[in-house]
Formats: structure tokens, C-alpha cells, sequence
């Protein structure tokens, strides 16, 4: 971990919100990423994330400083997903009447200002896809795979946020690949 | 049209974990040139994670750190302070108050500790 971000967790330690808020502008649309990509809704993964981000400030005791501060803030990003998943599950199935990306608007989505209007529906459109298939893995595959594409993590990071075996990891991303695979190419019909 | 060899699978799991040696590459990558339904799965198994990949990362809005903050609590030393400067009087008669409080807290403490001594004691007696 870099120095700066030590000087920053040691301030935090002591109280200092205004070094948290240096924190939290560093990591947060990555946190954002992983939980939007985990629960597929963006006011849902907006407010996950803000959860998130009050936890790692109210345990910041636990956090071992050995480590990398992003390993950890990104494990309690995807647990606080996971638990929002399987408490959604147990409530009511929303996915039969709220489409997948619901509350993710078309300026969110798009930062290239050059972009046609034409193209914009396509990349929607794809978008739209991609995450409903996201949203049919199951959590252990689907967690590993968000942090493996989306965040671009190694293997090693991703057994060290989930605290599972490299191994394991491997084996629920290879799994979670040909899922999408066999479910894009069957959705898709080749649109990839 | 059935390939035979599920060594292949693993050999594409490899290659895109990032974690084939040259040799792998090769073997995998002759295979797949005379072999249609291998490289067709290959390809597939790509473009399904270059969706992944080029999804794109939304911003969250400038507001949502001061939103953080905001939901943090209160950081005791400006808390203080704060109060402090705010209050001069009150804080006067708080910092006063303090030792008579202590004592107050002290009696009621001793009160407690009888009567937990005497719990004690009455399970002491049974066993
Ligand atoms: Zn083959």
C-alpha cells in the first residue's frame, strides 16, 4: 500500500473525517462498480456503496494494515451485495416486474460525449443484456466474475476479497464464464 | 462434429486466466485451427467477457462523498470544540459538574456491587 494512503488511514484512526473523505474519492466508483454490477440497480448500488463506506469508517479497528485498504473495502462492498441479494430474494422476486438496469439512466452510463444518438440506444440496449446475464449467475460465481472484469483484479486479490482458496476462485470464474457463454449465445443470438 | 478431448476446455481456461505457457498457447491454438467446434466455444467464451470488459464504469455524482460524511458520526473532537465555543457558560457549569457527578456514580456503583456480592454468595452456598 502506498504511503499516502497509510498517513490517510492513520488520520482516519484518530477521527479525521476530512482524510476519510480523501478515501472515499479515490475508491468510490469502484465500489459503485462491484455493487452496481452485484445488485444490477443504480440507486440500490448507490446506496450500498454509501453503506459501505460508513462501515469501513466504523471499523477501521479491523482493518489489518498489512494488507491493501482497497482489498478490504471491496470485501465489505460485495458481502453488503450478497446480503442485499438474499434478502431481496426472500422478500418478493422483484425481477419479474423491475427490469435489470432500472434507475440507471443513459447519462450515467454514458461518458462519451461524441457518441451518436443511434449508438447509444445500441450500447443501452447491450448494456441491458450483459447485466441481465450478469444477473442470472449465482452470487459465488457472480461476485468472483464482477471483480475479475469489472475491476480487473488478479486472481490473488479476488481469493483475498472473498477469502477463498486462488483455486476456488479460478474454478467459479471458469464456471461463471461459460455460463454467460452458454446463456448469451442462447439470449443474444449472436449479438456479441 | 463432437470433439472428443475435454483437454481442450481446460486449455482454454488457461489461456484466458492469462496463465499458459507458450507451449499451451500453441498446443491450443493448433487444435483450434482444425478443430470448428473448439475454436467456435473459444470465441464465444471471449466475446461473452469482452462485454464484461467494455461495460461501462458510471460516475457516482460529486455529492455522494459529502453524503458519506454526513452519515458518519460525529467526530468527537470538533464535536467538542465545537460545543464548547458555542456554550461558554454551559460548559463552565458541565466541567464543574463533573466531579460531583463522579461521586454520585461512585455511591450508586457501590450500592450495585453489594447486591451482586450477595448474589454471588447465596449461588456460593448452594453448590
Ligand atoms: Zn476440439
Amino acid at each position: 500500500m502506498d504511503q499516502s494512503e497509510k498517513r490517510l488511514i492513520k488520520k482516519i484512526r484518530k477521527g479525521d473525517q476530512q482524510a476519510f473523505a480523501e478515501l472515499v474519492e479515490r475508491y468510490k466508483n469502484s465500489v459503485f462498480a462491484i455493487c452496481l454490477r452485484m445488485v444490477g440497480n443504480a440507486q440500490e448500488a448507490e446506496d450500498l456503496s454509501q453503506e459501505a463506506f460508513i462501515r469501513a469508517y466504523n471499523h477501521i479497528d479491523q482493518y489489518d494494515h498489512e494488507r491493501k485498504f482497497s482489498t478490504w473495502l471491496f470485501r465489505i462492498a460485495t458481502n453488503l451485495s450478497i446480503d442485499f441479494l438474499r434478502r431481496r430474494k426472500n422478500v418478493v422476486s422483484l425481477d419479474a416486474v423491475v427490469p435489470s438496469t432500472e434507475g440507471l439512466s443513459l447519462n450515467a452510463m454514458l461518458p462519451d460525449e461524441g457518441e451518436q444518438p443511434e449508438d447509444r440506444i445500441v450500447r443501452k440496449e447491450t448494456e441491458e443484456m450483459v447485466q441481465g446475464e450478469i444477473k442470472k449467475l449465482p452470487e459465488k460465481y457472480r461476485s468472483a466474475v464482477v471483480l475479475k472484469y469489472i475491476e480487473d483484479l488478479s486472481l490473488k486479490e479476488i481469493s483475498e476479497i472473498m477469502e477463498i482458496p486462488v483455486g476456488t476462485v479460478k474454478t467459479r470464474i471458469h464456471r461463471g464464464r461459460e455460463m454467460l457463454r452458454k446463456n448469451m449465445m442462447a439470449e443474444g443470438g449472436g449479438r456479441a | 462434429m463432437s470433439c472428443a478431448s475435454k483437454k481442450y476446455v481446460s486449455l482454454m481456461n488457461k489461456v484466458l486466466d492469462q496463465e499458459a505457457t507458450e507451449q499451451e498457447k500453441q498446443v491450443l491454438f493448433e487444435h483450434l485451427a482444425t478443430c470448428d467446434e473448439c475454436r467456435v466455444h473459444f470465441n464465444e467464451l471471449n466475446d461473452s467477457t469482452e462485454l464484461l470488459r467494455r461495460l461501462t464504469h458510471p460516475q457516482l455524482p460529486a455529492a455522494f462523498t459529502k453524503s458519506v460524511l454526513d452519515h458518519l458520526p460525529p467526530d468527537k473532537r470538533n464535536v467538542i470544540r465545537k460545543w464548547g465555543s458555542r456554550h461558554p457558560v454551559l460548559t463552565t457549569v458541565a466541567i464543574c459538574a463533573l466531579p460531583m457527578s463522579l461521586v454520585v456514580i461512585g455511591a450508586r456503583r457501590q450500592t450495585r456491587d453489594r447486591s451482586g456480592y450477595a448474589l454471588v454468595k447465596v449461588s456460593g452456598d448452594q453448590t
